[in-house]
């Protein structure tokens, strides 16, 4: 006979209690999916509705392809500006899963009359899957513990700012449905693994095969899954379920995802994907042994078996090594080695490393995207470790993983995320069903109250690992128990409560009082609502600006929108023939392409080293060794970024040099880094820059006419903080083409060949009235001896 | 840089009034003397980098009196000598047509003066300005050796080998006091076994090591290490000024802090309910959410520090 | 192209006589106030009934300009004022190259005087003896002084005809190696440069090779007559003295009875400068794949395409364009980044003025060029630049059944059929095998 902490509706019949929870439910991921959406919405309130930074440009234009030619046009679309005069075989070369999507959607929603505009569906597709994203995990962490959680996870992932980060309306790109797709295939592996059905294991395959197509990052997943299922066989939890999920994610999967023209033969050929094809060979290997076992009785036949399993195994591996050394299989591609070898990048793909968001996470972005998850997460982590279950391990191996990547690499937070979030909404359902339910242990007596902490400890540290029947059997039990004094909704809340618990004997456990429960459960809510403000302050601060419009402030602290970079692109489509090749870095490829629609030499698609390196050299280089390359990829405009009149960081001084890096890897005796520095190895702008510094291109272009701005004055550079040499520098093979309101884009039109064969520079001084001195005929003398 | 050569020049004679035979000779049996490095003063640096050399040759500058106060150039020196030795290793035809030097600050203060070098060490690769082995684009004007690849041996070896007739054959020499603790380690484990085997089937040696790994990583462990950022600030301060940036010990705070706050709620869920006597119980309850609610206002305001227009915050 | 054509036809017809030229006929000529115009008559006169029109104007006036509204009032512009030390305004060394950028030809005079001009010559790669050092020669014996001298006439791609030596006195200039630049009329072998009128004997050579250096100044090497193709198409021709086009010279006999060429060649430069002889122009390119007809914008990796230009030469007789196969040197580059194929463009025989090739598409995908670029010395540039991007082929152009992978195929056909027959027994198999096998399975 237990007593209750407050009293529960006992009149109400067991399907009424279910039928309202369930309507809750469905309630209340209603309101989580209206809270991702609008939360990702400040983009769009804050500015307006276009696309973000730089690869949505790219998506977008390749969704308008997509959806005004066709499937088929666009799966062999060449696009001839890009990469100029290289071309990009695009089809071959893009994950289309995202174009497909929003050009299903697009197709459905015209074929309802509905006619949105493309724009508009780009804009607002991950919102849009952010909710689907937060429903996965609903499933996923139901899967894992009960639907409390599911619902607390749902709404964690539905605003934690990790998430929110790369997919606030705006942001187009493939993170935006990968996530959903990486939460929904995990939750079917654990599906299939649980149930052991080839169906779930078949629809697992499926959609990875949508993350292959959507999201080059699916390799996380073609790792994750071979790792749990090697993790349960060390454990020794080989089991026919794990066999037929395994067997049918792999087949099905690798075969489905080698459809993807740009993955190809990869599944096969690259170390990326070797792990996932041992394991399967190791299961059918340990398959055969066990139904041998079963048909064979001798023992030492056993043991002997045993052996050969292991050796087979271990001949495998030696035979992937070996094929790997030989070439068979290609060694780890560098974007994914970096991840290991942490130094590399820096030292042998410069271009890689100068991306910022391949940084190292400092823990204030930790915080800052996951704020209390953060420490949640381990709590929750524990939690799974109390209950082993197979799809526990799954978590905890997830939760190692993908903690180390993002601490190594920034935009891997995104994976992070949502297993912060699952883990988290365990351990904190966990606080919630603690302390609401309302049932009480009988207080014992004092000197029992002691042995009763030893033997719990004890429980603690030995727990058994619970098979699901036997759960049911005890939930059964329990809940025979508990209906016999509470009403249904006690059988409700017990049931729910149940789940956790490691293993209950007669000995009944919980909470004393009212007191102590509305402490816990105030204090909860309170951390809840910070979080929600959290989120709500981040997101609209700090995720939602749309990097191709800028916001700054006046002094009356209204918003003052800078829009050169439009103002610019606008202009090259507007004052430039349609074929005029704009030369820039390689950022601002795919906006050149996407808004201006003009050809470019380099985009954010960095396939090819040697081209990038040739525009880093013709940016690093004096404007005499510049001109011919300029001349010969027939580049008409030259476009730099400058930062220095109102303070943009971001400009392209600041990557200058990354861009000679990356030319010294290619030209390593033209091209010096020391040489961009002053004597004492600073990298200056002023008057003691280099004079490499001072006669590359980028700096010319940079600061043409810099000083006049300032009439007289002293000129200053208000990214580096640093006075502009009062005589700027002068340009003979280009001329200033445009230049911004704010001077943060800066355009120059590169001068066709003199008429009369002289070279620029003596054509200039000419056209400005300087005398050339008297020449002498070159004498014969020599000719003739 | 340019005027290097002439000036070399305007010393010539004079060397050769010092050096009675030829100077390669000269530099060949200085070499072979001093394993492979050349010491330097302003005559053999002369002499060295003269502008009608048929050689080329990496010199080291640097500074090594302990008065001096380099330690990048006390870290640097045993890899550049290292390398010098692995270039002893190749046949005399090529070992003789590139040569390694040193030229230490308190040798050759002109030289350094001349250079107009204001920081040590600096690695230069003058190319053969004359005979066969001249680069083709004619440059004769040194290299200067990236730093930022590190002070080791391997990547020295391979940038430097660039430049020389041959690559250098240098092989990292083989650690054998780490073999010999991994496979100390591994004979101790393999003894062991029997007896911790219990210890490492249990789940609760793997769950430490798995939230211990967690909390490190989550507190930008990773950041410090490839940044190789240093545990504490100038001045003693442990807190990095800036969001993107941190030092070692934030690590271990951070990661304290977030530990302490996972294992409240831990108690508050775990153990907590057990206790079977209301008083305690009620205590723990207490205890820990009052834990956590100071933890965690510390951990806000720690974020304000690093993050400044934070609006919020709790206790403090 | 041929809108213009049509307007000069028109202008043409609308003259008392039809333009000559191909780029209008509309000409200014500055003549300095030194000259007496009839002087010149017959050159003047001779351009008049080729139908020029002739505008006179002093080097100081202001009317007419040469330039208003920053386009160019007339299609040529001689400029006889070789001693004018300084014009009105509007006529500067830059405002004359500005001239030229806006396809106006000019025919320039220099003399031994220090002029505007000398300071424009070095912009043209020529070089002008130091001022006051005219041309001497004193061979053939004759009696004229020694600064008129017969030159022969070598053939050259303006002088085509054979002509009689023409007089000549003014100054040498050495050229430069600058390909748009080539001679016309190059001096006597045994002529020199000297700045002393009426000299005799060696050492005016003395001082002179003093002065200017080791015999710079002298023999076949100079030339007093030289052409300047300029890359935007318009043509400038630089003379040495002025006296060659005068009447006097043109009259005055070489030998007894033969009279001068200079009548001719005087037309002849004309002619050339005001692109009447050797303006060529390409009227379009088409290019497509064999056996089709027409025009892509892409074309598959290993095409054969044919490629075509069709060209034609001014005829000044009739005034018209002509197609014109003369050219048997011209090449077609197929161009990304570098030349991947450069093959001859040879004439299409039977077919006037149509140059043609076919050959195979490199098997590299990208955005390449078919390029012309035929400069030949005298002869108008011909530049032609056509884009088209060359595409892997499409996802169904690719050969569907390899017999290489008969393996495969039988590998996945037999595995389903294998399939196929073992569920097949399963099913059809009695119970208690099945049960058994699969129990087997379950454990």
């Amino acid at each position: 006979m237990t007593t209750k902490a407050y009293a529960l509706p006992s009149d109400l019949s067991p399907a009424t209690v279910t039928n309202t929870t369930s309507l809750l439910r469905i309630i209340a991921l209603a309101f989580i999916s209206g809270a991702a959406i609008a939360s990702r919405l400040f983009a769009v309130i804050n500015f307006e509705s276009i696309i973000h930074e730089f690869d949505p440009w790219f998506n977008y234009r390749a969704t308008r392809v997509l959806v005004a030619d066709g499937f088929y046009e666009f799966w062999n679309w060449f696009d001839p500006t890009a990469w100029y005069p290289l071309g990009r075989v695009v089809g071959g070369t893009v994950y289309p899963g995202l174009m497909a999507t929003s050009g299903v959607i697009y197709k459905i929603l015209h074929a309802l009359n509905l006619p949105v505009d493309i724009r508009n569906i780009c804009v607002l597709l991950a919102p849009g899957f952010s909710s689907l994203t937060a429903w996965s995990t609903y499933m996923f962490t139901k899967e894992l513990k009960d639907e409390s959680a599911g619902l607390l996870a749902a709404a964690f992932i539905g605003i934690v700012p990790g998430y929110i980060s790369r997919s606030v309306a705006g942001s187009y790109d493939n993170e935006a449905i990968a996530i959903f797709l990486l939460m929904f295939t995990f939750f079917n592996w654990i599906k299939a693994l649980k149930t052991g059905s080839a169906f779930f294991g078949t629809i697992a395959a499926l959609f990875y095969f949508y993350m292959v197509a959507a999201w080059g990052g699916y390799a996380f997943i073609t790792n994750m899954i071979p790792l749990h299922a090697l993790a349960l066989l060390l454990m020794g939890r080989y089991s026919s379920r794990l066999y037929v999920a395994y067997s049918s994610w792999y087949a099905v999967g690798t075969l489905a995802s080698m459809q993807v023209p740009f993955v190809g033969f990869q599944p096969v050929r690259t170390s990326e994907h070797m792990a996932a094809l041992g394991v399967f060979g190791l299961l059918q290997i340990i398959a055969f042994a066990e139904l041998v076992r079963s048909h064979v009785s001798s023992k030492q036949f056993q043991t002997l078996l045993y052996a050969s399993v292991i050796g087979l195994g271990f001949l495998g591996t030696l035979a992937i090594i070996g094929l790997t050394y030989k070439g068979w299989i290609a060694p780890w591609t560098g974007r994914f080695y970096s991840l290991w070898d942490t130094g590399y990048a820096k030292k042998y793909i410069p271009i890689i490393a100068s991306v910022s968001e391949h940084q190292p996470t400092a823990w204030p972005s930790f915080f800052m995207d996951l704020q209390f998850l953060i420490f949640l997460f381990p709590a929750g982590v524990v939690m799974c470790f109390r209950e082993l279950r197979d799809e526990h391990v799954f978590v905890i191996i997830y939760a190692i993983v993908a903690s180390y990547f993002a601490g190594v690499m920034v935009r891997l937070m995104l994976t992070l995320t949502p297993v912060v979030c699952v883990a988290a909404a365990i351990a904190f359902s966990t606080v919630l069903d603690t302390y609401i339910n309302p049932v009480e242990p009988e207080a014992p007596a004092d000197e029992a109250a002691s042995s009763e902490v030893n033997s719990v400890a004890s429980d603690v540290t030995n727990p058994s690992t619970p098979t699901p029947v036997s759960k049911k059997s005890k939930k059964a039990v329990k809940d025979s128990s508990a209906s016999s004094t509470t009403g249904p909704f006690g059988d409700l809340v017990a049931s729910v409560t149940s789940g956790k618990s490691g293993k209950k004997g007669e000995r009944s456990f919980g909470v004393f009082g009212l007191d102590t429960r509305l402490v816990v459960i105030f204090h909860a809510i309170g951390m809840l609502i910070f979080f929600v403000w959290h989120c709500t302050w981040v997101t609209s601060n700090a995720y939602s600006s749309p990097s191709v419009v800028l916001a700054s402030s006046n002094p009356d602290g209204s918003q003052h929108i800078i829009d050169d970079f439009r103002e610019a692109y606008y202009w090259l489509r507007q004052n430039t023939p349609e074929t005029a090749v704009v030369m820039s870095w390689w950022d601002y490829g795919y906006q050149i392409a996407g808004m201006a629609d003009r050809p470019t030499l380099v985009d954010n698609n960095t396939w090819n080293n040697t081209h990038i390196a040739t525009v880093g050299k013709a940016m690093s280089s004096s404007e005499e060794v510049a001109y011919p390359i300029l001349r010969k990829h027939d580049v008409d405009y030259v476009l730099v970024i400058f930062g220095g009149l109102i303070g943009y960081s971001g400009d392209d001084i600041n990557k200058f040099l990354w861009m000679v890096r990356i030319a010294q890897g290619v030209w390593p005796d033209e091209i010096q880094e020391p040489n961009y520095f002053t004597r004492k190895g600073e990298y200056k702008i002023d008057d003691e820059a280099s004079p490499t510094m001072k006669n590359s291109l980028m700096y010319k272009m940079s600061y043409y006419r810099y000083a006049e701005l300032f009439g007289g004055g002293q000129a200053l550079d208000r990214v580096r903080g640093q006075q502009v040499p009062k005589t700027g520098p002068t340009l003979d093979y280009l001329d200033e083409a445009f230049t911004s309101e704010n001077w943060i884009v800066r355009i120059y039109e590169v001068k066709k060949e003199d008429l009369l064969g002289r070279d620029l520079k003596s054509a200039n001084a000419f056209a400005q009235g300087k005398k050339r001195k008297r020449t002498k005929p070159a004498s014969r003398r020599k000719a003739l001896l | 840089m340019y005027l290097l050569p002439l000036l070399s020049f305007l010393l010539l004679p004079l060397s050769f009034v010092v050096a009675k035979e030829d100077p390669h000779a000269e530099l060949v049996k200085l070499a072979a003397a001093n394993k492979g490095v050349i010491p330097l003063d302003e005559r053999v640096y002369n002499l060295l980098t003269s502008p009608k050399r048929t050689w080329s040759s990496s010199v080291q500058f640097t500074a090594l009196d302990p008065k001096r106060r380099c330690s990048p150039c006390k870290e640097f020196n045993p890899s550049f000598n290292q390398v010098a030795k692995a270039w002893q290793k190749v046949p005399a035809e090529q070992r003789d047509t590139h040569f390694f030097a040193s030229l230490d600050f308190d040798n050759g203060m002109a030289v350094f003066q001349k250079l107009g070098m204001q920081s040590a060490p600096i690695v230069h690769v003058y190319p053969a300005a004359e005979g066969p082995r001249k680069s083709p684009s004619g440059k004769t004007s040194p290299f200067t050796y990236d730093f930022s690849y590190g002070f080791e041996a391997g990547p020295l070896a391979e940038s430097l080998s660039q430049h020389t007739p041959v690559p250098i054959p240098y092989k990292a020499p083989i650690d054998w006091g780490r073999w010999a603790t991994v496979a100390a380690f591994g004979v101790i484990f393999a003894v062991t076994l029997r007896f911790i085997a219990p210890i490492l089937q249990s789940r609760w040696t793997w769950a430490a090591g798995t939230v211990l790994t967690i909390l490190i990583m989550t507190a930008g462990h990773m950041f410090t290490r490839i940044r190789g950022a240093p545990n504490s600030g100038p001045n003693g301060q442990w807190i990095a000024p800036g969001y993107q940036n941190q030092f070692g010990q934030e690590t271990q705070v951070v990661a304290m802090t977030y530990g302490l706050l996972g294992s409240a709620i831990l108690m508050l869920t775990v153990v907590t309910p057990y206790t079977s006597s209301p008083r305690r119980q009620r205590a723990q309850v207490y205890l820990w959410s009052f834990v956590i609610f100071i933890m965690y206002s510390v951990l806000v305001s720690l974020f304000r520090v690093k993050n400044r227009g934070y609006p919020f915050k709790l206790l403090l | 192209m041929f809108s213009r054509w049509g307007l000069l036809l028109v202008l043409g017809l609308a003259s008392w006589a039809t333009a000559k030229s191909s780029t209008g006929d509309s000409v200014l000529v500055i003549l300095e106030p030194k000259l007496d115009k009839d002087n010149f008559s017959i050159f003047f006169d001779g351009l008049r009934e080729k139908g020029y029109d002739l505008t006179f104007r002093a080097p100081k006036d202001v009317e007419p300009a040469v330039i208003e509204y920053d386009s160019p009032q007339f299609s040529h512009v001689i400029l006889f004022a070789p001693e004018t030390k300084s014009f009105a305004n509007d006529i500067t060394p830059q405002s004359l190259v500005t001239l030229l950028e806006k396809k106006t030809n000019l025919l320039l005079v220099v003399s031994s005087k220090q002029t505007p001009l000398t300071s424009l010559a070095p912009e043209f790669s020529l070089v002008l003896p130091p001022p006051g050092t005219p041309l001497l020669s004193h061979f053939p014996e004759r009696d004229t002084p020694a600064t008129v001298i017969p030159v022969n006439v070598s053939p050259n791609p303006v002088v085509t005809s054979k002509l009689p030596p023409v007089w000549f006195s003014g100054i040498p200039f050495s050229l430069q190696n600058n390909p748009l630049l080539f001679p016309i009329l190059s001096a006597p072998p045994e002529s020199f440069a000297a700045d002393s009128e009426g000299d005799s004997g060696a050492e005016a050579v003395v001082q002179v090779s003093e002065k200017g250096g080791e015999g710079l100044w002298a023999g076949s090497q100079m030339s007093l007559v030289a052409g300047f193709q300029a890359l935007g198409g318009s043509r400038a021709t630089w003379v040495g003295g002025v006296d060659l086009f005068s009447d006097e010279y043109a009259q005055k006999e070489t030998k007894p009875g033969v009279k001068s060429g200079n009548k001719e060649f005087a037309s002849a430069v004309a002619a050339w400068t005001f692109q009447e002889s050797l303006a060529l122009r390409i009227d379009r390119v088409t290019h497509h794949r064999v056996n089709q007809t027409e025009a892509l914008q892409a074309y598959t990796t290993n095409d054969e395409i044919v490629f075509t230009a069709h060209i034609s030469k001014f005829n000044s007789e009739t005034s018209a364009w002509e197609p014109f196969s003369g050219i048997q040197d011209m090449q077609l580059e197929f161009t990304m980044l570098d030349p991947h194929i450069r093959t001859a463009l040879p004439p299409v025989p039977g077919k006037a003025g149509e140059y043609s090739v076919t050959f195979r598409a490199p098997d590299r995908h990208g955005v390449f060029k078919f390029v012309i670029n035929h400069k030949r010395k005298g002869w108008t540039h011909l530049e032609s630049s056509t884009m088209v991007s060359l595409v892997p082929p499409r996802h169904d152009g690719y050969p569907r059944f390899l017999s290489a992978a008969w393996p495969y195929y039988i590998g996945a056909i037999s595995t389903s059929l294998g399939f196929f027959i073992f569920s097949a027994l399963w099913l059809a198999g009695d119970d208690r095998e099945s049960k058994k096998s699969k129990g087997s399975k379950a454990e």
